[in-house]
């Protein structure tokens, strides 16, 4: 396990890193990368490959991959793909891994050949090989990206996409909501290191706590259910196939170029190895999220949940979709009823469950009640899970800024207050108003910084809860 | 015949799939309960071949030809005697779509009791290799297409939650006046398909579909009453 941690390190974490395709007019991707690892705080050194410039965005250049100072850890290779098996077969065993970003490989007919060239120019030159047809590597432990970001801490999610663009997307939006990544890695057409690979990296990687997968076409597919079965959910897994219908199966193979599996097979895999199967992009961030800030609960899968917030319209929607969910948003028992009625709340509020409280009873005390009402929920109602969800728009206008920020600050203390007791979700509710979207980014910031999950709609959350459930379920179920 | 024979054998002959009998001798050997069985070469044999079996009885044409047995007139049950049996071939015999086909002999085999009507069948997936699946017989299977599948090996864990997927898991308890079926009776038969050291494990590259249809599950057992394998 420590062996392939220490074999895929100068992936991760490069000491030297070449860089093949830049142009002396500081135009090229390549050039972007450079930039880009540079303003992530790359401090290693950074060799450009060129085939006469002597000096490249003010680094010396190099012919040749094998005439460098030092051996190099990780290559990027963004060049006319014909040009790419040669410069590899010349490598003399100094490159530990070659991330191909050139497309025109196996993803299409004519470059079946080429792939193959590549596959065997590779190991001739002694090195692992990423993609063809990717994008690169974001890992923020090794101060790599390619995609423009500004500095971020490392994480605990590690990710692998076979699409290069939808890993873009992963690493955008997931940094929006506040995940952090121990890695994620675009690995395009598969020649060499296929999804498998980076799974069997991600488990036994120390500083990955949750494993994201972005999957079209896996040749390597047994191989993924033998690490799942034997890893039994020993870290959640959540899994984003495309392909699974008939007609995204065609788009998956003129993408990608090789036959898919089969919709059944991945529903098997799924049930048989806990590893969840999200639907869509926004599934798999969300879930990726929960995971990255929650604790799965195995000893006590989630059942009861409780639904707080303002917008009794929204509670009795989200009601309806949490049961179909199977997950269980009933009534309190009377202890929690009783508590709740002595709070004196204003006619309006309903304190069974759903909890509903419109803005003129959280306006009560500046807000303030919003944090007794969550203390009886916890210490009385004692549900496996609480999502308290904010509609933020009726506060504007109605009330002084502050009460949205105390009741927005009842939740933050939630995760201090009642540590392990239950699951705590925030779902903040916007209209898309320019001043209100901004005061919900600076609510999530913190949020996620205390290890609040925050969902932009309570059925969002759900489908996570759902999630995190899936996985306790399994866990629970398989243990010895 | 040990079952590479079986196999290799089918292969040499090239055909498309075991025979019937074959296809049983298989699943016999990984432990699965099949029909007492017989093969008679034609009517006069029928007497001496089902000596000491006991009725009722089915009978089969065994034909590479022939693929679907029933639908072409193929199949006759609940035969009580010799008599009965040489009349059954002599009728199938002459049907339209048997008369001209090559004719391998007559497979005979004692009737399950009756019970609920179970499908387990596999199909090899070009990337995770062999699945195996479950189902309720008749038109759960064929309309409803309420089957569970999973990735070989399964687990007596994973064999038991293919039960719980599927939606008519009621019917196995003995639902709308049916007798119940013996739940573990199918999970023994799906591991002994799709376990560790199952069937289908042993066998991965020797089969790119099978079926056992239908599989008939009492509250005490299960039969295995046909079973097709289509070689690779």
């Amino acid at each position: 396990m420590k062996a392939i941690v220490e074999r895929f390190n100068p992936l991760f974490k490069p000491k030297t890193v070449a860089v093949v395709g830049a142009s002396t007019k500081g135009a090229a991707l390549p050039n972007v990368f450079i930039r880009r690892i540079r303003e992530l705080g790359f401090t290693g050194a950074i060799y450009p490959i060129h085939p006469s410039a002597p000096e490249i965005d003010g680094l010396k250049a190099y012919r040749s991959l094998a005439d460098t100072p030092e051996p190099i850890d990780y290559t990027f290779i963004a060049i006319a793909g014909a040009q790419i098996p040669p410069l590899l077969a010349a490598a003399k065993g100094r490159v530990r891994f070659a991330q191909v970003i050139s497309s025109g490989f196996g993803e299409v007919d004519e470059g079946r050949d080429l792939q193959q060239q590549l596959v065997d120019a590779a190991r001739a030159g002694g090195m692992r090989l990423l993609g063809p047809n990717c994008l690169g590597i974001y890992s923020p432990r090794g101060h790599l990206t390619f995609t423009e970001i500004g500095p971020r801490p490392a994480g605990s999610v590690g990710v692998v996409s076979q699409s290069g663009g939808l890993g873009t997307d992963i690493v955008r939006r997931g940094l929006n909501r506040g995940i952090k990544f121990s890695g994620l890695v675009t690995v395009g057409n598969c020649a060499d290191i296929g999804p498998s690979d980076m799974l069997e990296y991600y488990f036994a990687d120390p500083d990955t706590k949750v494993i994201g997968m972005y999957i079209e076409t896996a040749r390597d597919a047994r191989r993924i259910f033998e690490i799942l079965r034997a890893e039994k959910a020993r870290k959640p897994v959540v899994l984003l196939k495309g392909g699974r219908t008939k007609l995204g199966l065609a788009a998956a193979v003129s993408h990608t170029g090789s036959l898919a599996g089969d919709d059944r097979a991945w529903i098997a895999l799924s049930r048989q190895t806990g590893c969840i199967l999200a639907e869509s992009l926004d599934e798999f961030i969300d879930t990726l999220l929960i995971f990255q800030t929650l604790t799965p609960r195995p000893d006590k899968p989630t059942e009861r949940v409780v639904l707080f917030g303002n917008g009794g319209g929204a509670s009795v929607l989200a009601t309806d979709t949490y049961a179909r969910l199977g997950l269980e948003v009933a009534p309190f028992a009377a202890d929690t009823i009783a508590a709740l009625a002595e709070l004196n709340l204003p006619p309006g509020t309903s304190i069974t469950n759903p909890v509903d409280c419109p803005v003129g009873t959280l306006q009560q005390d500046d807000g303030r009640v919003a944090e007794k009402i969550v203390d009886i929920i916890y210490g009385i109602g004692k549900p496996e899970a609480l999502v308290m969800h904010l509609n933020m728009a009726p506060f504007v206008g109605r009330s002084k800024p502050e009460v949205l920020d105390n009741v927005v600050l009842a939740a933050m203390r939630v995760q201090s207050k009642f540590p392990g007791l239950a699951h705590f979700l925030l779902v903040l509710r916007s209209d898309g108003d320019e001043q209100i979207e901004a005061r919900k980014r600076e609510f999530r910031a913190k949020a996620v910084e205390l290890g609040i999950p925050v969902f932009d709609e309570i059925g969002n959350a759900g489908y996570a809860l759902k999630a995190l459930r899936s996985h306790e379920r399994f866990v629970q179920s398989r243990r010895g | 015949m040990s079952t590479n024979n079986l196999i290799s054998a089918a292969k040499k002959e090239g055909r498309a799939a075991l025979d019937e009998l074959a296809g049983k001798q298989l699943l016999a050997s990984f432990g699965v309960s099949v029909p007492k069985s017989v093969i008679a070469k034609d009517e006069a044999t029928v007497a001496n071949a089902i000596a000491g079996m006991q009725p009722p009885f089915a009978v089969k044409v065994m034909s590479p030809e022939i693929l679907h047995k029933s639908d072409s007139g193929g199949v006759k049950i609940g035969l009580k005697n010799a008599d009965e049996l040489a009349q059954a071939i002599t009728t199938m015999a002459a049907a339209p779509q048997i008369k001209n086909a090559r004719i391998d002999g007559w497979l005979i085999e004692e009737m399950a009791p009756a019970g609920q009507e179970v499908v387990v069948g596999a199909v090899r997936d070009p990337n995770f290799g062999p699945l195996v699946m479950v189902g309720l017989g008749g038109i759960f299977v064929e309309i409803l297409a309420d089957v569970a599948f999973r990735i070989c090996p399964i687990t007596r864990l994973d064999a038991a939650e293919m039960l719980d997927e599927l939606k008519g898991v009621a019917l196995l308890n003995g639902a709308r006046g049916r007798a119940p079926a013996s739940r573990e009776a199918i999970i023994d038969v799906l591991l002994k398909i799709g376990g560790e050291n199952g069937l289908l494990m042993q066998h991965a590259d020797d089969f790119t579909e099978a079926d056992i249809n239908p599989l008939i599950v009492s509250a005490n057992g299960a039969v295995a009453v046909d079973a097709r394998f289509v070689l690779a």
